[in-house]
């Protein structure tokens, strides 16, 4: 059986077939550079989010609108423990400050694919031809979430900042698991970008409020996630649910390196995973393998559902459909 | 003499829209002498057909039921769990309740009406509406009544099914003062709405990034989860000059009869509202005709992407 990729000999007295002017052609251009074509193109992406996002204005403004959101946020659940006072609100305030701060990171991921979408779709109208680009489709919105969380974080960092110059959050550097938080932080922005993934995909097939859906999908997500309130306050069910979310493994993991006396967002009287564990909290290693097993089923989950959403987007002729919304 | 754009042929009186398009007049300062009716009519219809997508939007993709109504009651439950780990007092559950209902308002006009002449520009609309033989300010006032009524729905949906399944108990005493204020804080937060929406003609990519900085900041200095009396000058700062403030602190006190911290009594608050909603009526008109005019000199109505 011959060779598919060889060429078919050309018949005597014929010369091959050859396009005017495309002598120099390499066709190898045309098949993906494989997983340098994509790093080329995460790059390239991250470039372009970060110019998009950030290069436009002047760095004063922007560091205001980066921060305002967050530390607003933080400080919004700070004003609620001091109205209700006693032990517990004294008690729970750098556990609702650190839970804030680093939520900061997951709006900017879950909303930065699918705002990027909306953008270059409704507004910049450039999806279409960042779709028939060589580069991979997920690859380079991925990079352009990469560039909005990095945002995210700059605010995650001002707002752990306010909380411990002025809101008295206690920060000792010798205290803190920095190979831990190291870990976490690596894993836990894997799952972020991955519910952002699941958003892309989601957008890319809804019109009307799409713009206001990460908000929303953030909002529902901070229920379970332990960000600012321990989950045994929930309904079992509901801590189930947010036992088997990356977000709440990733904020435990990175509120046990950051303050290693801090109450347990997951475990606790009257928790889930007393019960079903028998131990008071999760350990260290525990959060590790819980983050690195849900974050790992959140990835496989979030590029399955992209791939599917961008087929069906490709077949009703979503990708260039200007909605207007 | 009669508006030939009426005819009493037929059941009643009938607008005959056939002859506001391509009439044969005398002159074209004849074509363009309205009567006022004709404008009247003109801009009413302007509001009709402005308001029309927004209602109609909510028939036509539902996905809207899940993201707009679910999600935002978890949001809300959110605060209602922090409030439960601290165990405070009931009323407080029914105070971030109310505040949860009353964001969908906000981010209403936050979202569409400021930024909306913002998108409009985008989506290459603006040129439209300012060519089309209508008062501006009848596009902004279909916009606020079409959100109004997208809102509600969210606003309704949270604030019922929060209220039962956190049993929050209302203590009302005064029905028309607490549904007043209600309608005076809708009134004065789209108000405040068409002042922004005409800032945002003159605004470029600032204008996304505003819109966020209007959002968990406002609901700080705005007390959306707490009496806002707590922030002391900032409270009374916020009362003064963001509806919402006075608007939620007015009905925290008329839900929750009883309720204590507050810093003035409702009827106050009420007063403060009509001024709100009449000054930003009339501050409205004034910056829409001013920006519009600067944005003319300054090529900015047609500079998309800037």
């Amino acid at each position: 059986m011959s060779d598919p990729t060889t060429p078919p000999p050309v018949p005597a007295g014929f010369a091959p077939l050859r396009i005017p002017g495309w002598e120099d052609f390499d066709p190898a251009r045309a098949r993906g550079g494989g997983l340098r074509g994509h790093w080329r193109g995460f790059t390239t992406a991250v470039r372009i989010g970060w110019a998009t996002e950030a290069n436009w204005t002047d760095p004063l403004l922007f560091f205001i609108y980066s921060v305002a959101k967050p530390v607003s946020a933080a400080l919004i659940l700070v004003v609620m423990l001091e109205v209700i006072g006693g032990a517990t609100s004294r008690q729970y305030r750098s556990f609702v400050v650190v839970g804030s701060a680093l939520w900061a990171m997951v709006f900017s991921g879950i909303a930065g694919l699918a705002w990027s979408i909306l953008e270059d779709r409704e507004r910049y109208r450039m999806i279409k031809y960042v779709y028939v680009s060589p580069a991979d489709f997920l690859v380079v919105m991925t990079g352009r979430a990469v560039a909005r969380v990095a945002v995210g974080a700059m605010g995650t960092i001002i707002t752990l900042a306010v909380g411990v110059v002025l809101l008295g959050v206690p920060f000792d550097p010798f205290r803190v698991d920095w190979p831990l938080l190291a870990v976490v932080t690596v894993l836990g922005m894997v799952a972020i970008v991955s519910v952002g993934i699941v958003l892309g995909a989601v957008v890319m097939q809804t019109r009307q409020e799409a713009w206001q859906y990460p908000e929303a999908v953030a909002g529902a997500l901070f229920l379970v996630s332990g960000a600012v309130f321990p989950l045994a306050v929930l309904p079992f069910a509901a801590q189930v649910v947010g036992l088997l979310t990356p977000l709440a493994w990733w904020i435990e993991g990175s509120r046990r390196a950051l303050l290693p006396d801090s109450v347990s967002s997951i475990g606790g009287e009257g928790s889930a995973w007393l019960d079903l564990t028998g131990t008071v909290a999760p350990s260290t290693p525990e959060i590790v393998v819980a983050l690195l097993v849900t974050g790992a089923a959140g990835t496989l989950a979030a590029g399955l559902a992209f791939r599917s959403s961008e087929r069906r987007a490709k077949d009703r002729g979503l990708l260039d459909q200007t909605t207007g919304s | 003499m009669a508006d030939p754009a009426f005819s009493r042929a037929g059941p009643g009186r009938r607008l005959r829209p056939e002859l506001f398009v391509g009439q044969a007049d005398a002159s074209p300062q004849a074509a363009a002498d309205w009567s006022r009716r004709r404008i009247l009519l003109t801009d009413l219809r302007a509001v009709r057909g402005r308001a029309y997508p927004r209602i109609t939007g909510l028939f036509r993709e539902k996905s809207w039921l899940f993201f707009e109504i679910l999600l935002p009651f978890l949001t809300t439950s959110a605060f209602v769990f922090v409030y439960r780990a601290l165990q405070a007092p009931p009323e407080y559950i029914g105070f971030v309740v109310l505040g949860g209902a009353m964001t969908a308002f906000w981010l209403n006009v936050v979202w569409m009406m400021a930024a909306q002449l913002y998108w409009e520009k985008d989506q290459g609309n603006l040129e439209l509406y300012f060519a089309a033989p209508m008062n501006l300010m009848s596009v902004l006032l279909g916009m606020a009544l079409g959100g109004m009524v997208m809102s509600s729905t969210r606003a309704v949906a949270v604030l019922v099914v929060a209220s039962l399944l956190y049993g929050v108990s209302f203590e009302v005493d005064q029905w028309l003062l607490l549904l007043a204020v209600f309608g005076l804080t809708l009134a004065a937060l789209y108000g405040l709405g068409m002042i922004l929406a005409s800032l945002f003609l003159m605004w470029g990519r600032e204008a996304w990034h505003t819109t966020q900085l209007m959002v968990e900041p406002v609901y700080f200095v705005s007390g959306l989860n707490f009496p806002v009396a707590r922030l002391g000058f900032i409270g009374a700062l916020a009362v003064a000059t963001i509806p919402l403030a006075v608007g939620l602190d007015a009905m925290r006190q008329l839900a929750f009869a009883g309720s204590q911290v507050s810093l003035l009594p409702p009827l106050a608050e009420a007063g403060i509202l009509v001024a709100m909603t009449v000054l930003f009526t009339l501050a409205a008109r004034w910056s829409l005709r001013t920006l519009e005019r600067r944005a003319r000199i300054e090529g900015r109505l047609t500079m998309r992407w800037q």
